[in-house]
């Protein structure tokens, strides 16, 4: 670890990430407004009238009206954003247009169901990715590292609906060991609530464990070209010791990187494999609420889905240069 | 002003030569013969299976058997036929998005000729587009337009853009450094004749094999956005629709989900093995 307390010492870490943040926020303050406007506006343009599907087809112009002053659908647009967006920042939401219910409190309901799953993909990811990267970056030849490859290649190949439905026809029904369809939360029974889990987890991380592999070999394989290694052998330094201080350790930064794009794609694919294992979690509630025109809930998630995926990011880049000494929080 | 460009007939283009060496290599000849299977079923499907997709026999969702390949679906339709039928759809979309995405995003990638910062800001807003993570792209359409054939269209389309915008986009900055290049533009020739004459044919060759592997996101796109339940709406049927449903009879009939997969599989193969190929023969320089 010489490196990083070098790092550490020399550099005033902590006044580097302060700076390294305050560099940063703006630009993250300027997605994120951004991204509200778009999460605001998206959803008007949809076709239909929210108040005719509310009030009803047989409706007099009246009755539209009324339910239009309701929800505040009749003020200006610039007036509605700035109504929301305040309302946001007290936590308020607003209330769905459908269900009739307070739109954090759907976003709960499904908060649960949607963590666990990403929580366990994430898990299971890193662990695919991790496990098949090594393998692949560590020097080997013959029917095993073709077996490799070939694995490799199909999970990255395969996206996570297609490698879920798989996954429900071979170990859901051709061999019926876990169930393919609802689910059970963690908080109420935690074995029974993991039997649902694993399949949906699998499916979403299987796609993406493979790409960070496929990240970790091509990072593996460049840095055992590098001159340090060749060093190290002429030292005479086992190879299993090379493997492991010089070409691991080097690699784990871009790993790092891609792992941290990844968990933004596992939110995004949590929408298809909810459907496809008929779990009641935010993406199902996504679903639902384009399907419906639900205004409010849609722009919630928008706003939470980019904000997330900005955060994430983030967070990466401050990871990668407390990993890697060589990058500067300074940039 | 008069340049002598030499007249390249097509039996003497190096791109086509060099395609045609891609169906040469084994890889390449099975691609060319199963793209040429599944193209000429889904064709073939009035003639094959004259019904038609919405024929209803007595039994409902029984299981695979002679006359009943993949079994019936819950109102008793043949899940073949369906599934053909389906194939017949994906197909359609296919072969229209893919291409309008491949001419659109090649002169979004080549706007760059008139200007370098317009195209920077082409370029900019191209990676907005390939920063929306998986389905996002396809639900923030679906929004605006509805569900239905002319949202995955546009979003087929529209997910296209980045990937060859850039490929057309790199073929141009490399090549305007050119010795040739800068000879031609030196002799008086203008900008878009060196662009017609020879940027644009060799971007054409990579966007090309591009093409055939964004048709196999094409039909992963389509599939995922109606498996949620925001692609086609019945009763027409796509490989997405009818898995679907599938997935709700999916313990009682699993060949409902298991027919539509396999054809969506075989697919996905013959043009990911198409791409290979043709990749193989421009990269063969």
């Amino acid at each position: 670890m010489h490196a990083v307390t070098f790092f550490y010492k020399t550099h005033g870490w902590q006044t580097k990430m302060l700076r390294f943040l305050a560099r940063k926020i703006p630009s993250v303050m300027v997605v994120a407004l951004i991204s509200s406007m778009i999460a605001f506006i998206l959803p008007r343009f949809a076709p239909g009238d929210p108040a005719v599907a509310i009030a009803g087809s047989e409706a007099t112009p009246e009755q539209l009206a009324a339910v239009r002053a309701e929800l505040g659908l009749d003020q200006p647009l610039v007036l509605q954003y700035w109504d929301w967006l305040a309302g946001v920042f007290q936590g308020d939401l607003g209330m769905s247009l459908i269900t009739k219910r307070p739109v954090s409190e759907l976003i709960l309901s499904g908060l649960e169901s949607t963590l666990e799953l990403t929580l366990l993909a994430t898990i299971l990811m890193i662990t695919v990715g991790l496990v098949l990267g090594v393998l692949g970056g560590a020097k080997s030849t013959g029917l095993g590292r073709l077996l490799l490859d070939v694995v490799t290649t199909i999970f990255l190949a395969t996206p996570p609906f297609l490698t879920g439905l798989i996954l429900i026809v071979l170990l859901g029904i051709v061999t019926p060991i876990l169930p393919v369809s609802g689910e059970v939360l963690l908080s109420e029974d935690f074995v029974e609530g993991l039997k649902y889990l694993i399949l949906p987890a699998l499916a979403l991380a299987i796609p993406q464990g493979a790409l960070v592999a496929r990240l970790l070999q091509t990072t593996m394989t460049a840095m055992r070209n590098e001159d340090f290694v060749d060093l190290a052998k002429a030292k005479g330094v086992r190879p299993g010791l090379i493997l492991r201080r010089h070409v691991l350790r080097n690699s784990w930064g871009p790993a790092v990187v891609a792992i941290g794009l990844r968990i933004g794609d596992l939110l995004a694919g949590a929408i298809v494999v909810e459907a496809i294992f008929a779990r009641n979690g935010l993406g199902s509630l996504a679903v639902l609420s384009v399907q419906s025109r639900d205004y409010f809930v849609l722009q919630a998630l928008i706003l939470g889905a980019v904000i997330i995926a900005v955060v994430i990011q983030l967070l990466c880049e401050i990871i990668l240069a407390t990993l890697d000494p060589r990058i500067r929080l300074e940039g | 002003m008069t340049t002598s460009v030499q007249k390249t007939s097509w039996r003497t283009n190096p791109t086509l030569i060099r395609y045609a060496l891609a169906f040469q290599s084994s890889k390449g000849m099975a691609a060319l013969a199963l793209v040429f299977a599944i193209t000429s079923v889904a064709l073939l499907a009035p003639v094959l299976f004259p019904q038609g997709y919405d024929f209803q026999t007595r039994n409902a969702l029984v299981g695979p058997s002679w006359q009943h390949p993949f079994g019936t679906d819950e109102i008793g339709r043949d899940l073949m036929v369906r599934a053909i039928y389906g194939l017949r759809t994906d197909l359609g979309l296919i072969f229209t998005a893919v291409p309008l995405s491949m001419a659109i995003g090649t002169i979004l990638g080549l706007l760059g000729i008139i200007s370098r910062r317009l195209g920077d800001w082409v370029q900019r807003g191209l990676d907005v587009i390939a920063g929306f993570p998986g389905l996002i792209l396809g639900i923030c359409i679906v929004i605006v337009v509805g569900t239905g054939w002319l949202a995955l269209f546009i979003a087929i389309t529209i997910a296209g853009l980045p990937s060859f915008g850039r490929l057309a986009r790199a073929t141009l900055l490399t090549q305007m450094n050119r010795e040739y290049v800068i000879a031609a533009m030196t002799l008086g020739v203008s900008k878009w004749k060196i662009m017609i004459r020879h940027i644009l044919p060799q971007a054409a060759e990579t966007i090309i094999a591009q093409g055939a592997v964004f048709v196999v996101a094409a039909v992963f796109i389509e599939a995922a956005l109606s498996i949620v339940g925001l692609g086609l709406q019945p009763p027409e049927p796509s490989l997405g629709t009818l898995l679907n449903i599938g997935m709700l009879y999916v313990t009682l009939t699993p060949m409902y989900v298991i027919g539509p997969t396999v054809i969506l599989i075989i697919l996905a193969l013959a043009f990911s093995l198409l791409a290979d190929a043709l990749n193989e023969a421009v990269n063969q320089r």
